[in-house]
């Protein structure tokens, strides 16, 4: 969704910065992104063509074809973006969104971009992975003057290596990176390319990790490891989008990290090959199949594959931590702890206070209790046979028979054919047969040592 | 030995004195008692009675009883302390004594009469003779004069002691409720402690948990019941200087209330306390009076001139009777005397000495009034901040807190202790309540007399952040 009022908006500041109304009209207009949902791939309306991807929650920024240059405009402010239905964080962003809009261009373009602050503070724009001239790699200080609040800068360069690539700011990185200031970049190869291959579904998302501490909507930017929301593209389970994709589609699907952790992306289903890192394609020779892959800080890749098994497959992170939303890191483990006639009296002095975590903590998938505000429950979301508690970098891959090409739109819950699902055992189970020998001596050595101190302690 | 003979003029003149001046000096119905009793009513409100026979007692002892079957109010205490403390009754007997001197100062000494036998020789001479003790005649306005004024000063000295005891039930009231309130949250709190402390164990034997934690649990426990072993006995110590105070033989009838009465909506305020309390002081009455007798053995009998005593300079209003009150201007006055006219130097240093007294007097009644309305008022701040501002923010919190226990965010320890920082927190709002009432019942007394040193008991420190063993 576009609007034009804000490039009005920065007419006027143009203008009273001194600059003539010539060079005002000299710039790109800015477009800028309300929604937080995955817009349809945006078809090059010139240029060279290509086949553009879909950025998961995210979408891909217009520009503007002037002597033959592509001029983008963007413009780096502060957003707030809703994480997940029921949370909006106060991030900083580019026009409009965090996540900033995908840029997408062809091998051997001339790329022109304006870059706007409207932050509070400076900022610049690093190209991470791009080949270009050193003044335009965008490190504060190091290459250029940082862009201070309310210049506009540009950059300048042919994108000359087709692959994945992502921006973020190279000043107060740390900062600006921890509030959400990141964007992806893809530059399609000019013709046919050996090392890559066409696709009929291209998706692209970056992986984030934010500290919000529960019941307020400003990440702590000096966190340094332990985040309470992993995301994709800033969004977290069951905020992040479906991938919709028509079976034995060919698959691509680009993930680049740019949290203070590693990543091993799985998925459910299907084997993948990477066929791309920042650095560029992968040599088919050094290729092999995988089903999870790890993405260092810093790193990204390319994963593709056929589609060739129909379902709702999970595509996640393999950190179980990062598939929760905000947790207790601290929290005791309450397993096996017998809250009888305690509860109550501690409900005493505790209205509404109610035992959890005794059996584990899948009570917390079930209970809708009230939680602080703007806080997303640690495990949630519902599949069609019940809640599939989860939370952070989780969404599902849904290969459909049926789903059309071109279509993005999410086909609803798989209909599994009859007989293919576990199903419930109505029968009786006999007791295990149990191998005589020492195992008894084994299980009373462990029954003291776990005695032990309740013998000395209980009262 | 002759007998000395004795004007007839003389001795006519001063049997018709000593029968005139004896003639009213009778004791009074009441002993003088009257005043005293509709001085309290004026002043504190409630009704003081002097047992000093059966039927009186049985009487009072019968209102006891009735005001003992229900929780007793604060008024209730006073009213009970008044009839049946037994110092303040010991105490009235002084009045007895004071209207005794008074009475005899004002009476005829016994006549005597004397018979003598004499012989010389044959000669046998008898001597009668009837006589009186003239000292005592002559000096007999003077005396009555001091008795009557002693009189007058014990009266006023019992006002004061009626409301001293009045002040001090009071607080002795207020002190007892508040001690049983907080026990009642210092036990809430040790509930707290006592289902982490279980429920510590429980994990400990369920293997969830270390020695270390399952033992700091069992320490906030052991404290909690300390800190409620100790607020039992602040309770106890309350209620028995109550018991005390109200001269109960038997304690178990004494029934208190759960709670202390709510703030006032307001603080009332009290236009002109200062000027009020020269003015209706007590202390400052029988200095007055103090001076009065002072000037008049000494002689000194032509006022000519005020003096304000608080600035001990003179007031150029002369002879004017009413006191002079100029704007806002607080002002004790006693009169200056024209030493021109007299003829002892000693006198006007003796006067000197007596106004001298008088203005510290006055200072100091002036300043423990001020004293008393100003921690009055900063009590009163202090008490509806906790309660309108500290304890609801602990409940919020509380409630936030609940919410993250709810996310699994923290731990039910964390939960537990955060009851006990409400409690610490409710806590020091009964006790800033307390020091309000406290503080209240002191200005009044201050009004009548000095209510001697302030106590102030320092609020738990647990009501500010966290005491309470945070995890």
């Amino acid at each position: 969704m576009t609007s034009r009022r804000d490039f009005f908006k920065l007419g006027a500041a143009v203008a009273a910065a001194g600059v003539s109304p010539a060079a005002m009209a000299a710039l790109p207009e800015i477009v800028s992104m309300d929604r937080a949902d995955t817009r349809p791939p945006l078809l090059p309306p010139n240029g060279r063509p290509y086949n553009p991807v879909v950025t998961l929650n995210g979408w891909t920024l217009p520009w503007r074809m002037r002597n033959g240059v592509k001029e983008f405009h963007l413009v780096a402010e502060p957003v707030v973006r809703e994480i997940a239905p029921g949370m909006k964080a106060h991030l900083w962003g580019y026009n409009g969104q965090s996540p900033g809009p995908t840029i997408e261009v062809v091998e051997g373009d001339r790329v022109r971009i304006y870059v706007t602050n409207r932050l509070p503070e400076h900022t610049t724009i690093h190209w991470h992975g791009q080949r270009l001239p050193n003044g335009m790699d965008g490190v504060g200080g190091l290459t250029q003057p940082q862009i201070r609040p309310g210049e506009t800068y540009v950059y300048e360069f042919v994108a000359r290596r087709p692959g994945t690539f992502m921006y973020h700011p190279h000043a107060d990185e740390m900062t600006q990176m921890a509030m959400g200031m990141m964007g992806f970049w893809v530059t399609h190869p000019k013709g046919p390319h050996p090392l890559i291959d066409p696709v009929d579904r291209d998706f692209c998302l970056l992986l984030n990790a934010y500290d919000v501490d529960p019941g307020s909507a400003t990440p702590s930017v000096n966190t340094m490891l332990d985040f309470n929301l992993w995301t994709f593209n800033s969004r977290a389970f069951p905020g992040i989008d479906s991938l919709n994709v028509r079976l034995n589609d060919r698959v691509r699907i680009r993930v680049g990290n740019l949290t203070m952790t590693n990543h091993p992306i799985h998925l459910h289903g299907m084997e993948f090959e990477v066929t791309g890192t920042d650095g560029g394609a992968v040599p088919k020779s050094a290729r092999w199949p995988e089903v999870t892959t790890d993405i260092a800080v810093g790193q990204m890749r390319q994963i593709e594959f056929v589609a060739d098994a129909e379902g709702d497959w999970a595509f996640h992170c393999h950190k179980s931590h990062h598939t929760m939303n905000a947790m207790g890191h601290a929290v005791p483990t309450m397993i096996g702890v017998n809250q009888d006639g305690l509860a109550e009296k501690i409900a005493k002095l505790i209205p509404d206070y109610m035992a959890m975590g005794e059996r584990g903590m899948a009570d917390m998938g079930r209970m809708e209790m009230p939680l602080p505000d703007n806080t997303l429950p640690m495990m949630t979301g519902r599949g069609p046979f019940g809640p599939v508690e989860m939370g952070g970098m989780f969404t599902v891959l849904k290969v459909r028979r049926d789903q059309r090409r071109g279509d993005y739109s999410d086909p609803g819950w798989y209909g599994q054919p009859p007989g293919t699902r576990a199903q419930l055992w109505p029968g009786a189970v006999a007791d295990p047969v149990r191998a005589s020998g020492d195992a008894p001596d084994t299980n009373t050595d462990i029954e003291v040592t776990v005695r032990k101190p309740a013998g000395h302690s209980g009262h | 030995m002759p007998a000395c003979p004795v004007s007839r003029r003389l001795l006519a003149l001063t049997l018709a004195s000593a029968s005139l001046l004896g003639g009213c000096a009778t004791f009074s119905p009441d002993g003088g008692f009257g005043a005293i009793q509709s001085e309290t009513a004026a002043r504190a409100g409630r009704d003081v009675v002097w047992s000093r026979d059966d039927a009186t007692r049985a009487q009072t002892r019968a209102r006891v009883e009735a005001l003992l079957a229900h929780p007793l109010s604060a008024d209730d205490a006073v009213q009970i302390a008044l009839l049946n403390n037994p110092g303040l009754q010991a105490r009235f007997n002084a009045l007895g004594l004071a209207e005794a001197d008074w009475v005899a100062a004002r009476r005829l000494p016994n006549p005597g009469v004397s018979i003598g036998r004499l012989t010389r020789g044959s000669e046998v001479e008898w001597d009668r003779s009837l006589h009186l003790n003239l000292a005592w005649l002559l000096t007999m306005p003077l005396r009555a004069g001091i008795e009557a004024r002693l009189f007058e000063q014990t009266r006023r000295a019992l006002v004061l002691d009626v409301l001293r005891l009045a002040a001090d039930t009071r607080k002795a009231w207020i002190a007892a409720v508040a001690a049983i309130q907080s026990e009642a949250y210092q036990r809430q709190a040790m509930d707290a402690a006592a289902a982490g402390a279980e429920l510590a164990a429980r994990m400990a034997r369920a293997g969830n948990w270390s020695k270390l934690k399952e033992a700091r649990e069992q320490a906030f426990h052991a404290d909690a019941a300390l800190a409620v072993a100790r607020a039992g006995q602040s309770r106890l110590q309350a209620r028995e200087r109550l018991v005390r105070l109200l001269g109960l033989e038997h304690p178990d009838t004494l029934q208190l209330p759960e709670r202390l009465p709510d703030l006032p909506a307001a603080l009332p305020s009290l236009p002109d306390v200062e000027q009020r309390a020269m003015d209706s002081r007590i202390d400052l009455q029988m200095v007055r009076l103090q001076a009065d007798a002072l000037a008049k053995n000494l002689g000194l009998a032509r006022r000519t001139r005020f003096i304000n005593v608080l600035e001990l300079g003179a007031i150029s209003n002369a002879s004017n009777e009413v006191p002079l009150q100029r704007g806002y201007e607080i002002s004790f006055e006693l009169p200056l005397f024209d030493w021109g006219q007299s003829r002892v130097v000693a006198a006007e240093s003796r006067y000197r000495q007596m106004l001298e007294r008088a203005r510290q007097t006055a200072v100091d009644a002036r300043s423990e009034v001020r004293e008393a309305c100003a921690i009055r008022q900063s009590q009163y701040a202090v008490a509806r901040q906790l309660r309108d501002e500290l304890v609801p923010l602990r409940q919020r919190i509380s409630e936030e807190n609940l919410y993250r226990y709810n996310g699994m965010l923290i731990s039910v320890f964390e939960l537990l202790a955060d009851a006990r920082e409400q409690i610490a927190a409710v806590n020091a709002a009964i006790a800033a309540q307390r020091d309000y009432w406290l503080a209240d019942a002191d200005l009044q007394m201050a009004l009548a007399g000095s209510p001697g040193p302030a106590v102030l008991t320092p609020l738990s420190p647990a009501s500010a952040a966290s005491a309470a063993g945070a995890h």
